[in-house]
């Protein structure tokens, strides 16, 4: 098996951490997602990552979701990892759910 | 009322509108141009590193014409002092950074909003 770039493992690593999380006990990542729903699974479809110009990684994440008993709803997700005293944090996270306009 | 805008989503908004004035009226060969010379570009999970590779993987793209429709476009302003925007529509994420005076794209992730649909 190939070795993984750098920015993919840490990237992956992120994601999946972050979304195990979310599902089972957001409280945990912090005080912005005290959101209205007791229950969400994520599944994730794809995930990109890329070193940026500055030692950051950039993820993206392409997704479903399922909130309580809510139909199933495509999301995407981007993060910005940050090498901060050793330890890679989110200092930028932007998501949509995707829903587009119909005309 | 309007709220005044952020600088960074004034400089986000007006290089989206640039980005998909070229891709979608021109023949994307001065598309390369808005990116830095070591920028990144992941297409559909392929890599293209480098102004070069993704100057001709954007000319290169088969198809005679493309609209893009933005249903959706978010900015934000990163530690580093960059731009973080993020485009839906199709889909579409860059990273700006400042450079000799203008706004140029470092990285670039696109994939189309596609699942994968049980048989």
């Amino acid at each position: 098996m190939v070795d993984q770039p750098l920015w993919e493992q840490i990237g992956s690593s992120f994601v999946q951490h972050y979304y195990q999380l979310f599902d089972s006990d957001r409280s945990q990542l912090g005080t912005i997602y005290s959101l209205p729903f007791p229950k969400i699974v994520h599944s994730i479809t794809v995930q990109d990552h890329q070193p940026t110009p500055d030692c950051n990684i950039l993820s993206m994440v392409v997704g479903q979701l399922k909130v309580d008993d809510d139909p199933v709803m495509g999301f995407h997700q981007s993060f910005l990892l940050k090498n901060i005293n050793s330890a890679w944090v989110c200092t930028n996270d932007m998501f949509r759910l995707a829903i587009h306009n119909f005309g | 009322m309007a709220a005044e805008k952020e600088i960074w989503q004034k400089i986000g908004e007006g290089f989206v509108q640039e980005y998909y004035n070229q891709f979608d009226n021109t023949n994307r060969t001065t598309l390369g141009d808005l990116y830095s010379a070591d920028a990144c570009l992941t297409w559909e999970g392929s890599s293209f590193p480098g102004k070069a590779a993704i100057a001709g993987k954007l000319a290169s793209l088969p198809f005679k014409s493309i609209k893009h429709i933005i249903t959706e476009q978010d900015f934000q302003p990163t530690v580093d002092s960059c731009i973080f925007i993020m485009v839906f529509g199709q889909l579409k994420v860059f990273m700006l950074k400042h450079h000799a005076c203008s706004w140029v794209c470092t990285n670039d992730v696109f994939r189309l909003g596609i699942h994968n649909i049980p048989a």
